[in-house]
């Protein structure tokens, strides 16, 4: 068995990296994969589909109410296929120090030896805004050494790929850590794909795969299930295996060259978004 | 790149919770992790009604940085305010519960109906040191203690000098600034030291005025309680040790307080005569050592150089050569500190840098020529170089090691007086 392949998963606030990260995993449990999915939102949504419900207690709340000496089984459940589920948690909204909360849960994980060799995949969900060093925690010190952003063909989206490129930039020289591409998770933006494979290029990466708006999506959501389970024959179940097998495969793997301001924006000129602006009509 | 500080003389802003405890009856509760307040509790004995080494801590941990400290600070000031008889109590933040995010003031004014005050200041120690924290705390009391009075009481003058315990004479100096307001007729009030207290605090928005003796430490405060309280202020930059400052900083309070000037007079000639009859008997001692001690440079916060050095110049005729201060005075007052050094008698005039780094100092003062032995007055900082270049070293300022002050003082005649014998109990071991 090869070393596990630690995977984060980044992207603007509501862009969908949760359900696309769980839909991923049902695709490579599919695949005869061992997956750890570890939710680093405060939300603690991150396993909601695999688990059937927010079922989970969080890695904080538990140390919060029982202390640090606790058991693995405590905080980590198994959800479908097999996949092992753990929320990191974090504070009530407004007080306190999430980022630190994601750096004390996944210490935890490592201290209670959540990361076994049967492992093959494990992937690190890690909310919009990567607003401090706590955010950062999955892709230092060595975890996680491929990541994944999350991006659509709106301007804001883009906006924070390139961003949170930046901060994948700082942390390769020293940990490693590396761009495997960028998921598109389609919003059905006029000349989404070209426009994404441009952006995608002109950040040193390629766009790893394009993900298609679906309203069976938030069906399953509703269901508390991945698309995989609730719907296996629809085609967006077979989209979620495409992107299983294109991460399975992937091997490109560089230190992204983030764009200036300018430049983004002159991309997004290109591609007629910023016209498409002006005659926006409700 | 990041630079090495060598020996700075100060701590954190935390270390102003010494303030708090030069207030009889004052407890501070910190808001930190449980090392800040071990770090920062030496040198002012360990006993007392309070004992400065004891006092209520919220102790916070991981699990605080990650859920926050609040719930923690509520039950220790709770609990603090059950089991502690206290007069006032001062939440002090470190920078733990500050990084987070602490709402620690809204805590805080959950016990605005406590018996007892509670207040706070944030002393975070990356928004500077204890100098800065010290007026924290001072800011704390006006805002959120002090309101304006109906009646001023004409002559009570509230004085504001030193910074308790930071300043090795803070007690003394205080009480001899009190006793000379008193002579020309004025009612001091103060609140630090033995026998002062809550009261002294509430008496303060009744003064006529307040007065400042310091070169730049508090004058923020001033400015805060004129806006507030309505009360004006004089500030006299500098610490008066010895005769010819304390009888123009007598002359200038007597001025700005509309005392007769006869009055004041009387009270400076008395004083001059004993001074004089003391200095004259010595001067041959004066003379004597002044051949080997020619050039001194003090290094201490910006009261301390500039009093020593005005005392040293005016009166006992010595050279200053550098002189370094080291308490990262604000830029905005450096200027004016700068100016104070040019005044000198005698058309002297002294360098002076801000510095905080002692690795430089030390390296300036043996750059320079004193023309014989130099005079050091410096911290424990700067024994070993002293003794290097068989310089007479005396030591007046933070941290303190090989000398015990209980309320000795440098302030006013009496202090020139005790600065002479320090200086020249030095300067005959030498020979002796
Ligand atoms: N391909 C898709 N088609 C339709 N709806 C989608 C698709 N992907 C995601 N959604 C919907 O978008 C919403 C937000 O998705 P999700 O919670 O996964 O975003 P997120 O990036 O994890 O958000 P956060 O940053 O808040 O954690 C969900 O309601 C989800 O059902
Ligand atoms: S600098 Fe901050 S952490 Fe250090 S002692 Fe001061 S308050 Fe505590
Ligand atoms: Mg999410």
């Amino acid at each position: 068995m090869g070393e596990i392949r630690q995977i984060a998963i980044y992207g603007k606030g509501g862009i969908g990296k949760s359900t696309t990260t769980q839909n991923l995993t049902a695709g490579l449990c599919e695949h005869g994969k061992k997956v750890m999915v570890v939710g680093c939102d405060p939300k603690a949504d991150s396993t909601r589909l695999l688990l059937g419900g927010l079922a989970q207690k969080t890695v904080l709340d538990t140390i919060r109410e029982e202390g640090e000496d606790i058991s693995l089984d405590r905080i980590m459940k198994e959800g479908f296929g097999g996949t092992r589920c753990v929320e990191s948690g974090g504070p009530e909204p407004g007080v306190g120090c999430a980022g630190r909360g994601i750096i004390t849960s996944i210490n935890m994980l490592e201290n209670l030896g959540a990361y076994t060799d049967d492992l093959d995949y494990v992937f690190y969900d890690v909310l919009g805004d990567v607003v401090c060093g706590g955010f950062a925690m999955p892709i230092r010190e060595g975890k996680a050494k491929e990541i994944y952003i999350v991006a659509s063909g709106e301007m804001m989206a883009l906006y924070a790929a390139n961003n949170i490129s930046k901060g994948i930039k700082r942390y390769a020289r020293t940990g490693g850590v590396r761009l495997g591409g960028i998921i598109c998770n389609s919003r059905n933006v006029d000349r989404e794909l070209d426009l994404l494979r441009a952006f995608s290029k002109e950040l040193g990466t390629k766009l790893l795969y394009f993900v298609p708006r679906d309203n069976v999506v938030q069906h399953a959501e509703i269901h508390k299930k991945t698309v995989i389970e609730y719907k296996p024959d629809s085609n967006q179940a077979q989209e979620y295996r495409n992107l299983a097998q294109a991460v399975i495969d992937n091997q490109d793997f560089v230190i992204p060259t983030p764009m200036t301001q300018e430049r983004l924006e002159e991309i997004l000129m290109e591609y007629g978004m910023m016209d498409l602006a002006d005659d926006y009509r409700i | 790149m990041a630079k090495l500080l060598d020996k700075q003389r100060y701590k954190c802003a935390l270390g102003a919770m010494q303030t708090v405890q030069a207030i009889n009856r004052a407890i501070p509760i910190l808001h930190s992790g449980p090392g800040c307040a071990q770090k920062l509790s030496d040198g002012i004995g360990s006993s007392g009604y309070f004992s400065p080494n004891i006092f209520p801590c919220t102790s916070i941990n991981e699990k605080d940085v990650v859920f926050g400290g609040v719930k923690k600070l509520h039950s220790t000031i709770e609990n603090a305010l059950k089991v502690i008889d206290a007069d006032l109590y001062v939440v002090l933040t470190g920078c733990i519960p500050e990084i987070v995010g602490d709402d620690s003031g809204e805590v805080v004014s959950e016990f605005a109906d406590a018996d007892k005050p509670v207040i706070y200041a944030s002393t975070a120690g990356f928004k500077g040191n204890n100098y800065k924290g010290h007026e924290q705390i001072i800011d704390a009391i006006i805002e959120q203690y002090l309101k304006k009075a109906d009646n001023r009481q004409k002559g009570l003058v509230n004085i504001w000098a030193d910074v308790p315990y930071q300043d090795l004479f803070w007690l003394g100096n205080i009480r001899e600034l009190e006793k000379l307001l008193r002579e020309i007729g004025l009612t001091p009030n103060t609140i630090f030291g033995y026998n002062r207290g809550i009261e002294n605090i509430n008496k303060i928005p009744e003064a006529e005025f307040n007065l400042l003796v310091s070169p730049w430490v508090s004058v923020k405060n001033m400015k805060k309680m004129e806006k507030k309280l309505g009360i004006p202020y004089l500030h006299y930059p500098t610490l008066p040790i010895g005769a010819y400052e304390t009888s123009k900083f007598l002359r200038e309070v007597g001025k700005y307080a509309g005392i007769e000037v006869e009055k004041v007079e009387r009270v400076i000639t008395e004083h001059e005569n004993y001074y004089y009859y003391l200095i004259e008997r010595y001067a041959d001692l004066f003379l004597e050592n002044r051949v080997i001690n020619k050039q001194f440079s003090v290094i201490a916060d910006a009261q301390y150089a500039l009093g020593i050095t005005k005392f040293l110049t005016n009166d006992l005729g010595l050279v200053p050569a550098k002189q370094f201060i080291v308490d990262d005075t604000p830029k905005e007052y450096r200027e004016a500190i700068t100016e104070e050094f040019k005044k000198l008698n005698y058309g002297l005039s002294a360098d002076v840098a801000f510095e905080t780094d002692s690795y430089k100092i030390h390296n300036e003062i043996k750059a320079h020529d004193y023309h014989g032995y130099p005079l050091i007055l410096g911290s424990y900082y700067d024994k070993e170089l002293s003794e290097q270049l068989q310089g007479n070293y005396l030591n007046i300022s933070w941290p303190v090691q090989d000398k015990v002050v209980l309320d000795d003082f440098y302030a006013g005649y009496t202090g020139g007086i005790r600065l002479i014998e320090d200086i020249y109990t030095v300067a005959v071991q030498r020979f002796n």
